[in-house]
């Protein structure tokens, strides 16, 4: 998720530096990474960042209208819906997955038996959220169709354009490359995952054009500017 | 577990099943739509579960006046005691469960940001929906398809079931389009005539006297040959026997000729 934000604010032309820090989840004011930290003013999650942007004067969905402003909130959801629950689940209720690579993961920061207690505190509170929304009766080949489904439906909308609206990028292409990256890169028991995603041409060249353009372009720049940038970086830390 | 969808010997619940089982069957509402339009579906659908289903459960099951007053006793009205004593009360804790568990945890502390807050979603969705929608007949067209069903499954318990507490009825009543869209689904597909039969149950009416009328024929076939047998009979002399004929209108008289 974090890769969404970084994604979007390098979209807006705003400047950022990306902090790790153990505590993070309790900084932040709802409990949910990533957030940012502007001044005075902390805003965690996609949908108040974006207005705390949009108040400032930025805003890269202002091109389009009533009708695309709805499309785009429903394929939002979508994604929510969708690849971030099956993200959850996967971390959390594949128990290879779970034993292999979240609980180490999750419990790196702190000594034991600190790290063992939060990563089951955490396991327990996703668990109970999937039986709530009728996730846990699911199995994992389920969840992987559910995944490729999703794919599918973003590969068919986004068909040959570059962006998903027009030719200039919006929230959702930063939160479609944002969990389509990280799926991709990121390594887990197996491979099922990152098939689903692959198995689209479209989405995968997506996620390389946005790299590309926004990611690489930016640390290339970064490196031999850093007079010019320490000024810009005062506005967003 | 509802709902049920039972056809001869087989028995499916769940929707994703029940969908799955019809276009088996051959019935497929969404038969004419392009990709990107099967792909806006499911994003639309999405956005209902993520944005209106909230509210619509409160309503219903969590809303004290709401639960008490109309949603209990007409659940409980349905279902069999002792069992009508306990589900709704789950059914209700549930609900809770689910909106506090998808919605809840900081920054909104209290039920009442919670609810605040779904309420607001539920607006903007259904004036997303409506935005949407715009001055087609259904979402995509004229034609109906399953998103308009699953639009029309969430919006027409919020038009039209009488709540005590009713804020988000109030507020998709200023959503012409979405009533008007509702209005138009109910004439149609749920609409019964002053006979009392549903559309559909007029054309098994005209089924029902198509069989009639080869049953007369077939009876009157029957009569001519044992005309003909008493007429080789030489006891009794010949006669002429009328062949009942049913005209497109007259369905009246033959039937009345048979009758005793």
């Amino acid at each position: 998720a974090t890769l969404c934000f970084q994604a979007f604010l390098q979209m807006c032309n705003l400047p950022i530096q990306v902090v790790c820090r153990a505590n993070a989840e309790y900084m932040s004011p709802s409990g949910k990474l990533p957030f940012i930290h502007v001044g005075n003013q902390v805003v965690s999650e996609l949908g108040p960042i974006v207005q705390f942007v949009k108040a400032k004067g930025h805003s890269l969905s202002d091109g389009l209208d009533e009708v695309q402003k709805a499309e785009m909130k429903a394929y939002m959801e979508l994604v929510n819906n969708m690849l971030l629950t099956a993200e959850l689940y996967l971390q959390w209720c594949d128990d290879v997955t779970v034993e292999e690579i979240t609980h180490p993961r999750y419990g790196s920061p702190y000594p034991w038996p600190l790290n063992r207690i939060l990563s089951y505190q955490k396991q327990w509170e996703v668990r109970r959220k999937m039986k709530a929304i009728g996730w846990a009766g699911k199995t994992l080949q389920q969840v992987l169709e559910d995944v490729d489904q999703c794919c599918q439906a973003l590969s068919q909308r986004l068909g040959t354009q570059q962006y998903f609206f027009n030719k200039q990028p919006t929230e959702l292409d930063a939160l479609v490359f944002g969990h389509l990256f990280t799926i991709l890169t990121t390594q887990l028991t197996t491979d099922e995952l990152s098939e689903k995603v692959k198995n689209y041409s479209n989405l995968t060249a997506f996620c390389r054009r946005i790299e590309q353009q926004f990611f690489e372009g930016h640390d290339r720049d970064s490196s031999t500017t850093a007079a010019a940038r320490s000024t810009k970086r005062s506005l967003l830390r | 577990d509802v709902p049920v969808l039972i056809s001869e010997d087989i028995v499916i619940s769940q929707p994703a099943k029940i969908l799955n089982f019809l276009r088996k069957q051959k019935y497929n509402a969404d038969y004419e739509l392009s990709a990107k339009q099967g792909a806006d579906t499911l994003a639309y659908i999405a956005l209902i579960e993520e944005k209106l289903l909230p509210a619509l459960l409160h309503t219903f099951w969590v809303e004290a006046e709401n639960y008490c007053s109309v949603t209990k006793p007409w659940f409980a009205s349905r279902i069999a005691f002792p069992l009508s004593l306990y589900l709704p009360g789950k059914m209700s804790r549930e609900a809770l469960n689910r909106i506090l568990l998808t919605r809840g945890g900081p920054p909104v502390y209290t039920l009442t940001e919670v609810e605040a807050q779904i309420y607001r979603d539920a607006k903007e969705c259904l004036n997303l929906l409506s935005k949407r929608l715009g001055t087609s007949q259904f979402f995509f067209g004229d034609t109906p398809t399953t998103l308009d069903a699953f639009v029309f499954g969430f919006l027409a318990p919020i038009y039209k079931v009488c709540f005590p507490r009713v804020q988000l009825q109030e507020h998709l009543k200023q959503l012409p389009n979405l009533c008007r869209f509702c209005d138009d689904i109910l004439t149609c597909y749920f609409r019964l005539t002053v006979s009392g039969h549903s559309p559909s149950g007029q054309d098994t009416a005209d089924a029902n006297l198509q069989k009639l009328t080869q049953l007369v024929n077939k009876e009157s076939n029957l009569i001519e040959k044992m005309d003909d047998n008493l007429r080789k009979s030489p006891q009794h002399p010949p006669r002429k026997l009328t062949t009942l004929k049913l005209a497109a209108g007259g369905e009246g008289s033959p039937l009345n000729r048979l009758s005793p």
